[in-house]
């Protein structure tokens, strides 16, 4: 019976090693594009709240606009970007960022453009209309493909295709801490999420009318926004999977330890036994 | 002349934050330059050199601007480019080959019109850089 637990034990063990190289890989390569995707986040950063922050102020001084970007229509349908990852093995990084899209969903009509081939995954099987999975690979997003998305929804929005757009998203605040979070982009509006206004008063000129500098910029904002957006949930996730396979690697490593010590314990039992039966054999 | 607060940023991050005496760009309107009590001003950038003077000389650090907008209120002047790249940081093969790409197509005459439209882009955008690099030798 010792002999076949010993078997049976070491070969769970063997199988828990190779468990654990795999997760110890998958940390360190979340590792080092953790820290390229930081890097890069630090960039996006600057452009992302710079832009943010002039379009706000610039939509909230001149709210009595007729620009369509800016206008309120009465909502029929919403877009929402949702950027989830390519792959699983992130924690909760993929359910968190579904489930906070659903509360954010809610019963209002949608359309959804998915970001991530997890994301294009969970929208087919919700059901949701999709208005594009081009864009489904979440790893391989730039800052030109950011700009063909933002062409393509600002279009559509042209095309009263939708009424409303969002971008849902993960904050990354640190290596543990990543917050789904939510972002209107359009139509600009005085709601928007912060209060960057310094001062409210007097007009802005716009060259060479209000009409098409809104036309020419309201797409490099909108394509601004996904690109931080993009960045934000990338270094997101490679945070989420490093700390999961942190845990996992850990836990493998506990694992073989308790294992280890049940298989000595056996072979030291099936040992005891042997001398027993050697023993009383002998003394017959 | 007086000095003004000027931040340069693109997607690839920040390129200039600091006090300047002029800044010059291409707009989608023409070629305008800021200087500092500009009145509030947004306009969207073309495809252009972008000059900024940091002293009163005519010494100016170039760079190829293309796309975006420029935002001017009180106290900052903001350029928000989709590409901003300083003249010493500029690609020079990669801008020729670009071009030379850009123009085949275009002499080909096989491309349709959305197509031909974006050749067109792309050999505007490869003939600023190269121009910009240009301008930077002299």
């Amino acid at each position: 019976m010792a002999e076949s637990s010993m078997k049976d034990i070491s070969s769970r063990i063997k199988s828990i090693k190779s468990t654990k190289q795999i997760t110890k890989a998958m940390e360190l390569v979340a590792t080092s594009k953790l820290s390229k995707a930081k890097e890069r986040i630090a960039k996006s950063r600057y452009f992302h709240s710079a832009v943010y922050a002039a379009l706000t102020d610039i939509a909230k001084r001149n709210m009595d606009t007729d620009s369509v970007y800016a206008l309120k229509r009465e909502i029929k349908k919403s877009c929402f970007v949702i950027i989830g990852g390519d792959r699983g093995l992130a924690g909760g990084y993929n359910s968190n960022v579904f489930r906070y899209a659903k509360e954010q969903i809610g019963d209002k009509t949608v359309s959804i453009l998915p970001i991530g081939k997890r994301t294009t995954e969970y929208c087919r099987r919700m059901g949701y209309e999709i208005v594009s999975d081009e864009f489904s690979n979440v790893e391989e997003q730039n800052v030109g493909s950011c700009h063909e998305m933002a062409n393509l929804l600002t279009d559509c929005y042209l095309k009263r295709e939708f009424d409303e757009l969002y971008v849902v998203y993960t904050e990354f605040i640190s290596v543990l801490n990543q917050r789904p979070e939510i972002m209107k982009l359009l139509p600009l509006d005085k709601n928007m999420k912060e209060d960057h206004i310094t001062e409210n008063k007097g007009l802005i000129l716009f060259e060479p009318g209000m009409e098409s500098v809104f036309n020419a910029i309201v797409p490099s904002y909108v394509a601004g926004m996904l690109w931080g957006a993009v960045c934000e949930s990338t270094t997101s996730e490679f945070g989420a999977r490093r700390t999961a396979m942190e845990s996992a690697t850990k836990n493998a490593e506990e694992m073989i330890d308790n294992l280890s010590l049940k298989y000595n314990r056996a072979r030291q039992g099936s040992i005891t036994q042997e001398i027993t039966e050697i023993v009383a054999g002998s003394g017959l | 002349m007086n000095s003004f607060h000027l931040k340069i940023v693109s997607p690839d991050g920040m390129f200039f934050d600091g006090e300047v005496m002029r800044v010059s760009l291409r707009t989608i309107v023409g070629d305008i330059a800021i200087l500092a009590g500009h009145i509030p001003y947004v306009t969207a950038i073309g495809t252009g050199e972008c000059r900024v003077f940091v002293d009163n000389t005519e010494n100016s650090r170039r760079a190829a601007c293309i796309g975006g907008f420029i935002n001017v209120t009180k106290d900052l002047v903001l350029i928000a480019a989709t590409t901003f790249e300083w003249a010493e940081e500029i690609d020079f093969d990669r801008a020729n080959n670009a071009k030379t790409r850009a123009e085949s197509e275009i002499a080909s005459g096989s491309t349709d019109g959305h197509s031909l439209e974006l050749a067109k882009i792309k050999l505007a955008r490869a003939n600023v850089r190269l121009k910009v690099i240009e301008n930077n030798k002299q």
